[in-house]
């Protein structure tokens, strides 16, 4: 060895303890080979200067040697001797330090950047404040550095670094202790580290203790926080931490409990909720964290927000008692909790309201929110009235009348029958012509009347206007400008539009029937109050069983009526009617003047109490209560002038006594000359109960959607005609200007013909589709040129014959998407998959028993035996199949599923006809793109079940009942969009076995395009063509009939499409696979017929049904 | 001791059982007269129609209105009738087979049994009723083997005979037998199904439950419970009625109808004895019972 320098270092190492030179020499090797001979000596020299520093240095310098190699490999030479530096300097401090500083380095470079190693070193010195105990913490940083390094970047390191050292402070152990739960905990947290970490710094100057208990609670408590909310969370108790909090530990367990206990998706809410508080005061979020599981234990989370708002008030006034309230241990709180949790949403009872509104109407009605009304926009304005369009009954969504449910619950109950009776006892059934059961028919007569009356107006405006234009032409000449004011102040008064609706022309009956009153207003309330009168004495008839309830009801909203010596004659009128419709007949205050007319009303109004009674006796009763009323001013009377009277009893009706009285009334009409002093009639207060009215309405509707069925027939109503219609009914109450009326009643139009199903105007169908549309019905022969797609005939029933290589099927596997669904609906429907799993079950012994009367068995069937020694006795030929033989019959069963992947299976189910696809759908080629994708993604929030969801968790539980009998299966989708894009996918082929890969696949089954039914079931006749098992079964599951981008002849034939399919089904049975149709179409009936003809189908009445009936038709089929 | 007469049970062959007294039916259509005319003429009847709405009840009103002077055939033994005719006496024998699954051909037409002696012949229900002319009711047709269905063929065109295949004899129906079975098409489902052949050789009688006014009737006919009960009951049974289709398999028949009016009459609470007869025997699903318990409280109190 030439090299002098390192000689010398040799020997300078030498005069160490021997360990330091064995070390060295052992290493020099590696390092000989990686650096050159002047680094090589420099790395010797700093580990001499090291082994120097102190007397027990040397061991340092040991280490420095051994692991010397390791860290070569991944670090230049400059890098090196920085990191070599940090030891030394190290080393001067603390021998110890500098072990474990060298230790950890083999370990930890590979995942440090050459940077970072000084700053790292510097983390451990920081640590080291000069005692023993400072130096037991710094080595055990450096010891467990290499993991945390590994799996945390960089700044975080540093971060909790600082954390322990400011934790040294107050405690060595706590801090070791941390330190080593840090390790483990930290890693393992992923984005909610960082506010940890600052969570926990807040903590230091408060709290420190808390520190570690928050560590070792942490992992566990954040299993419960939704993701993305965690962050929230720790920036929530860092934020009280700051503020002084104490028991941060308390807050993380109870916070995450009450967390866990929310619904999905509502953590965030609660947080939202805590930061509100907090901004309020700090002190009540522990305590409302605290509270909440019970609170959520007595009401839902809907609920909630009243509560807090109620706290969050008291807080603001009175923190004490805020914070007590938090608590609930004040009165308040309790109380209040009381009254929400006993109030009942609809939602809940939903289906039980439902079933019952069918049971007594008899008609399908659906029961939805009132809200769901009013944002259909078709004439309902008020969101807490009850009420029904004919078809739905629509219903406020909470009631908290009554401090207990069952109570509220009746009240649905009383509320649901009354707008049931509106369809069981015929409101809407109003026909001008049918004659009334206990009146005179005067409707007829009252129309020639009005008829003539108006006429006779219309003329003498006429003839006025014309003298006034002769004048104004006369003195044009002389300028005056009066006669011209004159003259433009008639016009308004030429009411075009009661003119060119005559009697015959009119829309509707009950339209019709209005029109007779010049006070559509009084008429209509009269109407309204009378027809609600016999109503409701018809359902205490025919419904004895809800007197008691319903008479609550009507006595309550007895004591909110306004007292009627305060309101003008006729409305006090009005008032009397409704009172006596709610069952009051006693102390009525009347005017002395008007008793008579009191009594009279009061006999109308009993004539009604009948069960004979029609809605065409109310409209007779109305037209003759108008008669007397519309006789009398509107002016209020003093106090003296009224009297109080019973009408318990007022005598029979009749048509003379009627008479005297309108004559008498209009003798004094006239007596009083023009000059009125009463006021203008306004409409009573709604009662509550009995909700919105709106027959002239339901009929509109229900004749425009008739209309909308049979198209052509007659002439279908035109918007602007609509719009005037809504104009003059007295049902639409809009107290806003002339201009935003007009707008309204513009908006009301489009969305009634939307609601009836008439398309609006200058809006075509497909548009929009533009960027898709790209090879036409009229093409030819299609080529499957991309691998996976398959080309198609289809069948014309025109021609009677095939379209050659029509379609193109593009075979396609599911995306995989959560596994979540597919272990949820197993779930959900837990009771419904094991009964159906057992059921299944139960098919193997089946195919394990005995079968009886066989050629040859395993041994003599006994019954049969006998009967053939008896025959052979007889001299009758024996039958010789007298044995018996177990499981012969193998199950042997290959099945496909269709799932019908349309874009309508994603139409909400229970919510009416609300679709939520086509028509959201933008009209602009490129935000449809934009929103097929972002539906596609399911991006699109949503809260209601649809059809493809159910036929997801039907597939879901049917999955697990086909793995209990092992017979072969696949399951497809279909979809696609024309003829050439018929998509195909692959949820589970049929030769591949089961795997989590099919449960995420589930989860992505998602509504698409159209329903070319026909190439989708060649192709899955394909896939059953090569098994070979003795029962081949395909399962079609559709919502509705086949419709594609030219699946219809000449793009009109309904039949094209139902035909073709109709013909796939056949191709099948052809190839001796057995066709099923499973339809959720409730007119399923029609098309079907023909589509399957002899083959098996199933309309499902009730789509909910089906997960249950799925599994139970094939089981059926397959036995 | 009251002095209600207790009814002792007894005991009848087959073809001897006889509807003695008038059975109570109230006539709905003109089912009366078309089972009459269908009988003159021989033509077997299908009656079609929901359970418990008075198929079975209608068929022993007919056996009993449809008698003439009595006949018992004595002795089990076929080929030679021996007949006794007592006078005053009008009635027809009614022979009701419940059909299942398991209901094979010589279930209905007979077996050989073995005894001490050797073989002996026992004739079937079938058989008796053909021998004895007797209406041969067969109930749930479509739940019988396949089978089954075949022996009715030769039995309901012009032939009217019964081979019996084991004895080698065929068997001339009495020119009083009448053929009638009953099928409940309720079950939507294709799976199970009259065969076209077999459905042709019948003319059907539709039965559905009788309109309000005349069930009521019934209820109140009955059971012996007033006629407001009655009244409510027939109601509830229309309401209940209307739920088919819409989660209910089958409605509340006349006859579970009945029960729940006998309960009251026995002093059940109308609500209790509508929950025990009719809600809970209708439907297992908790939402669909809870919503006919509404419709029962909105129409007992």
């Amino acid at each position: 060895m030439t090299n002098g320098p390192l000689t010398e270092i040799e020997s300078e190492l030498a005069k160490l303890p021997p360990a330091v030179l064995e070390a060295y020499k052992e290493a020099s090797p590696a390092l000989e080979s990686a650096f050159g001979a002047e680094e090589l000596t420099l790395w010797a020299k700093e580990g001499l200067s090291i082994g120097t520093q102190t007397v027990r240095s040397w061991e340092s310098a040991v280490e420095y040697y051994n692991v010397g190699p390791q860290v070569a490999r991944f670090l230049s030479f400059p890098s090196f001797m920085q990191w070599a530096r940090c030891g030394t300097y190290l080393a001067q401090d603390s021998p110890t330090l500098a072990v474990a500083f060298f230790k950890s380095s083999a370990s930890i470079v590979p995942n440090l950047r050459p940077q970072y190693i000084p700053r790292w070193a510097g983390l451990g010195r920081s640590l080291y404040k000069g005692t023993w105990k400072s130096s037991t913490l710094a080595a055990k940083f450096f010891e467990v550095s290499p993991d945390l390094v590994r799996n945390l970047p960089f700044w975080d390191v540093e971060v909790f670094a600082s954390l322990i050292e400011a934790l040294s402070y107050k405690s060595y152990d706590v801090a070791s202790e941390c330190l080593i739960l840090g390790k483990d905990v930290l890693p393992a947290m992923g984005r909610e580290r960082e506010p940890f970490l600052s969570m926990s710094r807040a903590l230091i100057d408060t709290s420190w203790r808390e520190i570690k208990t928050c560590l070792e609670l942490v992992p566990r408590a954040l299993q419960h926080v939704e993701e993305g909310q965690t962050g929230r969370f720790l920036k929530l108790g860092e934020r009280l931490a700051k503020v002084g909090l104490r028991d941060t530990s308390r807050f993380l367990s109870d916070g995450t409990q009450a967390l866990a206990r929310v619904p999905q998706g509502s953590q965030g809410y609660i947080l939202d909720q805590c930061e509100t508080l907090l901004a309020v005061s700090p002190e009540a979020v522990p305590p409302f964290l605290k509270s909440l599981d019970d609170v959520l234990n007595r009401i839902t989370v809907n609920q909630l927000d009243a509560w807090f708002q109620h706290g969050i008030g008291l807080l603001k006034d009175n923190p004490e008692s805020g914070i007590a309230f938090f608590k609930i241990e004040s009165n308040t709180s309790e109380s209040m909790l009381e009254t929400l949790s006993s109030s009942l949403e609809l939602d809940r009872v939903k289906g039980i309201i439902k079933l019952y509104c069918r049971a007594l109407s008899g008609s399908p009605i659906e029961v939805l929110t009132t809200q769901e009304l009013v944002r259909k926009n078709i004439g309902w304005v008020d969101e807490d009235s009850a009420s029904t369009d004919g078809t739905k009954v629509f219903l406020p969504p909470v009631v908290d009348h009554y401090t207990n449910k069952q109570d509220n619950f009746s009240w649905f109950k009383v509320v649901s029958t009354h707008q049931v009776a509106h369809l069981e006892f015929g409101s809407f059934e109003f026909e001008f012509d049918k004659p009334a059961a206990h009146f005179i028919n005067r409707r007829a007569e009252m129309e020639v009347e009005t008829e003539a009356r108006r006429t006779q107006e219309l003329k003498e405006l006429e003839e006025r206007r014309t003298i006034l234009a002769q004048e104004m032409a006369e003195r044009q000449a002389t300028g005056d400008l009066e006669v011209e004011m004159q003259l433009a102040g008639q016009q308004p008064m030429v009411p075009e539009g009661q003119i060119a609706l005559g009697p015959s022309e009119a829309f509707t009956d009950v339209g019709r029937f209005l029109h007779l009153f010049e006070n559509r207003r009084l008429a209509f309330d009269l109407f309204t109050v009378l027809e609600d009168c016999r109503l409701d004495y018809r359902l205490s008839m025919e419904y004895p069983g809800i007197r008691a309830a319903a008479g609550r009801v009507q006595n309550e909203s007895l004591t909110s009526r306004p007292k009627m010596q305060e309101l003008g004659v006729q409305e006090a009128l009005v008032e009397l009617l409704i009172h006596m419709s709610l069952e009051q007949f006693t102390e009525l205050p009347v005017p002395a003047e008007y008793e008579d007319a009191a009594t009279m009303l009061a006999q109308i109004l009993h004539e009604l109490r009948s069960v004979l009674a029609q809605v065409e006796d109310a409209a007779e009763a109305t037209l003759r209560a108008y008669e007397i009323i519309s006789r009398i001013e509107n002016e209020t009377k003093p106090e003296e002038e009224w009297e109080e009277q019973d009408l318990e009893e007022p005598g029979d009706f009749s048509e003379e006594e009627f008479q005297d009285l309108i004559d008498k009334l209009q003798a004094g009409m006239d007596a009083s000359g023009e000059q009125s002093d009463g006021e203008a009639y306004d409409s009573p207060e709604p009662v509550d109960y009995r909700g919105d009215f709106k027959p002239e309405m339901v009929q509109l509707l229900t004749r425009l959607q008739a209309d909308a069925g049979e198209q052509g027939e007659g002439q279908p109503l035109t918007k602007e005609q609509l719009e005037q219609l809504l104009q003059e009914s007295a049902e639409l109450e809009l107290d806003a200007e002339q201009g935003e009326i007009d707008n309204n009643m513009t908006m009301f139009a489009q969305n009634i013909m939307k609601e009836a199903g008439t398309p609006p105007p200058n809006s075509q169908p497909g548009q929009g589709y533009g960027p898709l549309l790209h090879d036409d019905d009229h093409g030819g022969e299609l080529e499957a040129k991309e691998p996976q797609t398959y080309a198609y005939d289809e069948w014309d029933f025109r021609a009677a014959d095939y379209k050659p290589r029509w379609c193109i099927v593009k075979e396609k596997t599911v995306e995989e998407g959560d596994l979540g669904f597919y272990n949820d609906s197993l779930k959900n429907y837990l009771t419904l998959s094991n009964h159906i799993k057992r059921q299944f079950e139960l098919i193997m012994p089946e195919s394990f028993r005995k079968i009886y009367r066989l050629v040859d068995g395993e041994d003599l069937d006994l019954n049969a035996a006998l009967e053939a020694w008896c025959d052979l006795r007889m001299n009758v030929p024996p039958d010789d199949k007298i044995y018996w033989h177990r499981n012969r019959a193998r199950r042997d069963v290959a099945v496909v599923f269709l799932l019908d992947m349309s874009a309508s299976t994603a139409e909400a189910i229970d919510e009416g006809r609300q679709v939520v696809d086509d028509r959201d759908a933008p009209d602009d080629p490129v935000e449809y793109m934009v929103w097929l994708r972002r539906r596609r993604e399911g991006l699109v929030r949503r809260n209601y079940k649809r059809i493809i969801d159910l036929e997801k968790e039907s597939t879901a539980l049917l999955i697990n009942a086909l793995e209990a009998i092992g017979d072969t299966y696949g399951i497809y989708g279909f979809s696609g969009y024309g003829r050439e894009n018929v998509e195909f996918y692959v949820i589970k082929d049929i030769n591949e076995g089961f795997s989590d890969k099919i449960k995420r696949r589930i989860d992505k089954i998602t509504p698409l395009h159209a329903t070319r039914m026909g190439a989708a079931i060649r192709h899955a006749i394909s896939k059953l063509e090569n098994q070979e098992a003795a029962t081949k079964i395909m399962f079609l599951i559709s919502d509705g009939r086949p419709q594609d981008r030219g699946y219809s002849r000449e793009g009109v034939e309904k039949e094209y499409a139902v035909h073709d399919t109709h013909m796939a089904l056949i191709e099948a049975k052809r190839k001796n696979i057995t066709p099923f149709c499973l339809t959720v179409d409730k007119a399923g009936h029609d098309y079907l017929k023909s589509m399957c003809g002899d083959m098996g189908y199933e309309v499902l009445g009730d789509i909910w049904a089906l997960p249950e009936r799925l599994p139970m038709l094939y089981r059926k089929l397959t036995i | 001791m009251a002095q209600a007469t207790v009814q002792a049970s007894k005991e009848y062959a087959i073809e001897e059982f006889l509807v003695r007294s008038e059975p109570y039916y109230r006539v709905v259509g003109d089912e009366l007269e078309l089972f009459t005319a269908a009988y003159n003429q021989h033509i077997p009847v299908l009656l079609k129609g929901p359970t418990g709405c008075g198929k079975t009840r209608f068929v022993e009103y007919m056996a009993w209105k449809l008698g003439r002077p009595l006949t018992v055939v004595k002795g089990p033994r076929g080929g030679k009738k021996k007949q006794e005719v007592e006078e005053g006496e009008v009635r027809v024998p009614l022979v009701t087979i419940a059909c299942h699954e398991d209901l094979t051909a010589s279930d209905l037409v007979g077996r050989y049994l073995l005894d001490a002696n050797g073989t002996r012949w026992i004739d079937g229900p079938m058989t008796r009723a053909v021998k004895a002319g007797a209406i041969l009711y067969l109930d749930e047709v479509v739940e019988a083997r396949k089978d089954t269905t075949v022996l009715i063929h030769p039995l309901t065109d012009h032939r009217r005979i019964l081979p019996v295949e084991k004895t080698g004899t065929i068997i001339e129906a009495d020119d009083r037998f009448l053929l009638c079975i009953s099928y409940n098409p309720g079950y939507q489902s294709a799976l199970k199904d009259l065969k076209h052949s077999t459905r042709q050789r019948f003319i059907s009688i539709e039965f559905y439950y009788p309109p309000r006014e005349i069930e009521a009737e019934i209820i109140a006919r009955e059971s012996g419970c007033n006629a407001e009960s009655a009244d409510a009951l027939a109601k509830l049974g229309e309401k209940i009625r209307n739920l088919e289709d819409h989660g209910l398999q089958e409605g509340a028949s006349t006859r579970l109808l009945i029960y729940a009016a006998r309960l009251m009459a026995e002093g059940i609470p109308a609500r209790r004895a509508c929950q025990v007869a009719i809600v809970w025997t209708l439907t297992d699903e908790e939402e669909l019972q809870r919503s006919i318990e509404e419709v029962v409280s909105s129409i007992f109190e």
